[in-house]
C-alpha cells in the first residue's frame, strides 16, 4: 500500500502543479459554469414563484437553492473527464510511453484525476461552499450543515468521484477503437447532465424514470452526494445510498479491468 | 538476454473502399484486411551486446521493438527478455528495460526535467543512494546540469533527447531499446549520444538494441546487425561480415596528367588478369577527360589498389589519388532494393 501511494502520488501532485500552471483556463471554465448555475437559480426561483404548493419534487424553494449550488460544487469536483486524457494519449501515441513503465495506466489516470479533484475542491469548491453556507444561515435562515452530514457528504463525494472516473475510463476505451472520441464525448456530457441530476433533480422525473435511474450508476455521481448534503436520506436510506455507491465502484472497477485487458491484447499503437 | 522465437505480428483492419459510395459500403461490409508487419522472426541477443536493428521505413522494426517491450502482443510466437515474457508480465518486464523512442518523449511536458526524474525515481522504486550515484554518472555522460531545472517543453531537441536517454537509464535497466535515438540531431549531439551509449554499455554491460536510419550510428556502435525487410529477417551477423559479403567493391579515383596515355593503356594485360577469371569483369574503368579523373571500381578480393596504381603510373603521372571503400549506406541500400532476392543468404557469425 505504501509503495502504491509512493508510486502514484507524484501523478496527483503533478496534476495539481500543472493545474496551477494553467490557472487562467481554469478560472474561465469556473466562471462560465458558475454563470450557468445562476441561470438555473433564477429559472427555478421563477418557477417557485408561480407554484402553489411551494414544494417541487420534494424540495422546498430554499432547498432548491442549496441543490443548485451544491450540484455545481459537487460536479466540478467529481466530473474529471479522464476520457479526454485517454483520447489525447491515443491520438498522440502516448499510450505506448505509459506502457513501457512499470505502472498501471488506469491507476495513473485516477491519481492524476485525484490531483485535479483536490485542486477543484480548493478552488472554487470551498469558496462557493462557504458563500452558500453563509447565505443559507443569514439570508434564508436555515440551520448550518451538521458535521456528520458534512462527513457523509464528503465520503459520498469521494465515491462519486471514483464512480465517475472509473466509468469515464471505460468510456475512454472507445478511443482505442475509433481513435477519435470528441463527438462522442459531447454526447456523453449532454446525456450525463440529465442522468446525474445535474440539470434537474432526479426526484422531478416521473416515478418510472426515477426507478430506471436507480439502476444506473449516473445518479450516484452527483445526485446522491447532494441529497446526502440536503439531509434527504436518514438512517438505513443513507446506508443504502452509500452502499449502492460502493457497489458501483466495485462493478465499474471490474468492468474497466476486463475492457483494459481486451484493449491491450489487440492494441494498435499509432505511428512510430 | 533476449530470445525472440518465431514471432509474427498481424494487424487486422476493416477493409476500406474508395469514395463516398465506398464509405457507405464500408458500414455494412464486414471484410477485414490483415497486414503482416512482422513475419516469423527469430533471433537471440546476449548480455552486453549492442545490436543494430535496421530496415527501410515500415519494415517492421518498431513493431518488433514494441513486442519486446510488451506494448504489443505478438500474433504468434513469443519473446523472452531476461526470462520474462513482456506481453504477459508487462510491468515486471518494464522494471528491467529502458526505452527511448526518438520521436516521442516519456518526460512530462509541462514539468521541469528534475520533476520528471523525481517521478521516475518513485515509479521505478530507486533507492536514494543508487539514484544519487546514477544521477552523477548520467550528468557526466549526458551533461544534463545546464537544463535540469527547465520545463521539458522549453528544451531543444538535442537536450530533450539527452534527457530522454537519461530517463530511460535512471533505473539502470538490463536492456535498453533505442528507436531512432539520433533522429534530427546535429553532428555534435549525435556524437555525444553515441558516446554516452557506448559508455553505458561498457560500464554496466547493458544490452542495447538500436534501430536507426543513420549508418553512422551503426558503424560507431554496433558489433552486430540484424536487417529486416517487409517483416522478414534478411541478415543477421557482424558488420564486417556484411561488408565482406556485400561490399567487396572498392573504388580508386586518380587524377592523371595525360588522359591520352590512359586511354591507350591495356589494363587487363597490365594487371595480368588470368583468363578463367576474366569471364566476369573484376574491374570497371571510367575516364573523365574534362576533369582528368580516372576511376576504377574493382573487386578487392581479386585486385589490390597498388597493382592498379603502378600500372597507371607506368604510363602517366598521377597527381592525386583517392581510395574509397563501398559505404555501408550503399550496401544497405542495395539490400533494401533486392532484399529478399539476393540477401536471403543467411550469414553466419552472429553471436
Amino acid at each position: 500500500m505504501g509503495k502504491l501511494i509512493r508510486t502514484y502520488l507524484p501523478f496527483a501532485a503533478n496534476e495539481l502543479k500543472s493545474q496551477l500552471a494553467y490557472r487562467g483556463a481554469f478560472y474561465i471554465w469556473a466562471f462560465i459554469s458558475l454563470f450557468g448555475s445562476f441561470i438555473s437559480y433564477f429559472l427555478w426561483m421563477a418557477i417557485y414563484g408561480n407554484s402553489e404548493s411551494g414544494m417541487i419534487g420534494g424540495l422546498s424553494k430554499n432547498e432548491m437553492v442549496v441543490y443548485i449550488f451544491m450540484v455545481y460544487v459537487t460536479s466540478s469536483m467529481v466530473s474529471i473527464a479522464i476520457s479526454t486524457w485517454v483520447g489525447y494519449d491515443v491520438v498522440e501515441g502516448r499510450v505506448a510511453m505509459n506502457l513501457i513503465k512499470p505502472i498501471d495506466y488506469r491507476a495513473s489516470l485516477i491519481a492524476r484525476a485525484l490531483g485535479n479533484m483536490i485542486y477543484r475542491l480548493l478552488v472554487p469548491g470551498i469558496f462557493i461552499w462557504i458563500g452558500l453556507e453563509l447565505y443559507k444561515v443569514f439570508v434564508l435562515g436555515m440551520a448550518p450543515v451538521s458535521v456528520t452530514t458534512l462527513l457523509a457528504y464528503l465520503l459520498s463525494v469521494l465515491m462519486s468521484f471514483l464512480i465517475y472516473v472509473l466509468f469515464d475510463f471505460c468510456f475512454g476505451m472507445v478511443a482505442f477503437f475509433t481513435t477519435y472520441i470528441f463527438g462522442l464525448r459531447m454526447a456523453k456530457s449532454a446525456l450525463l447532465s440529465f442522468l446525474t441530476g445535474q440539470l434537474i433533480p432526479i426526484s422531478l422525473f416521473p416515478l418510472w424514470a426515477q426507478e430506471v435511474f436507480e439502476f444506473l450508476p449516473f445518479s450516484s455521481m452527483v445526485y446522491t452526494p447532494v441529497m446526502v448534503y440536503l439531509g434527504k436520506y436518514a438512517g438505513s436510506e443513507l446506508a443504502w445510498a452509500l452502499g449502492k455507491q460502493v457497489i458501483w465502484v466495485v462493478l465499474l472497477y471490474v468492468l474497466g479491468s476486463i475492457i483494459w485487458k481486451q484493449v491491450t491484447k489487440r492494441l494498435v499503437v499509432l505511428g512510430g | 538476454m533476449i530470445e525472440v522465437k518465431n514471432v509474427s505480428k498481424e494487424f487486422v483492419s476493416p477493409k476500406k473502399y474508395p469514395g463516398l459510395k465506398g464509405a457507405i459500403k464500408g458500414l455494412f461490409s464486414n471484410e477485414k484486411v490483415a497486414k503482416v508487419a512482422v513475419d516469423d522472426i527469430s533471433f537471440s541477443i546476449a548480455k552486453g551486446e549492442i545490436v543494430g536493428y535496421i530496415g527501410s521505413n515500415g519494415a517492421g522494426k518498431s513493431t518488433t521493438i514494441k513486442m519486446m517491450t510488451g506494448i504489443l502482443t505478438p500474433t504468434r510466437g513469443e519473446c523472452l527478455v531476461d526470462g520474462i515474457n513482456p506481453s504477459k508480465s508487462r510491468k515486471k518486464n518494464a522494471q528491467n528495460i529502458g526505452v527511448v523512442f526518438g520521436q516521442r518523449t516519456q518526460l512530462w511536458w509541462d514539468l521541469p526535467l528534475s520533476e520528471s526524474y523525481t517521478i521516475l525515481k518513485e515509479i521505478y522504486d530507486i533507492p536514494d543512494d543508487l539514484y544519487a550515484s546514477q544521477m552523477e554518472f548520467l550528468n557526466n555522460v549526458l551533461e544534463l546540469r545546464d537544463f535540469f531545472d527547465k520545463p521539458v517543453r522549453t528544451l531543444s531537441l538535442g537536450q530533450r533527447m539527452r534527457a530522454d536517454l537519461g530517463a530511460a537509464l535512471l533505473h539502470n535497466p538490463k536492456v535498453l531499446y533505442l528507436d531512432e535515438p539520433t533522429i534530427g540531431l546535429d553532428l555534435v549531439v549525435k556524437d555525444n549520444i553515441r558516446k554516452a551509449i557506448k559508455e553505458i554499455n561498457e560500464k554496466y554491460q547493458t544490452t542495447v538494441i538500436l534501430t536507426t536510419h543513420d549508418i553512422g550510428d551503426i558503424e560507431e556502435l554496433c558489433s552486430r546487425i540484424i536487417i529486416i525487410d517487409e517483416g522478414k529477417k534478411i541478415y543477421d551477423g557482424t558488420l564486417d561480415h556484411l561488408k565482406d559479403t556485400y561490399g567487396s567493391k572498392r573504388k580508386v579515383v586518380m587524377e592523371v596528367k595525360n588522359t591520352e596515355a590512359v586511354k591507350a593503356l591495356d589494363l587487363v594485360g597490365a594487371l595480368h588478369i588470368s583468363e578463367e577469371n576474366s569471364n566476369e569483369a573484376c574491374f570497371t574503368a571510367e575516364l573523365d577527360e574534362a576533369k582528368n579523373l580516372f576511376t576504377i571500381t574493382f573487386d578487392k578480393h581479386r585486385l589490390q589498389a597498388p597493382q592498379i596504381l603502378s600500372a597507371v603510373m607506368e604510363v602517366t603521372e598521377v597527381t592525386d589519388i583517392k581510395l574509397q571503400e563501398t559505404e555501408l549506406a550503399e550496401i544497405v541500400k542495395e539490400i533494401y532494393h533486392h532484399g529478399t532476392t539476393t540477401g536471403t543468404a543467411e550469414a553466419g557469425g552472429g553471436n
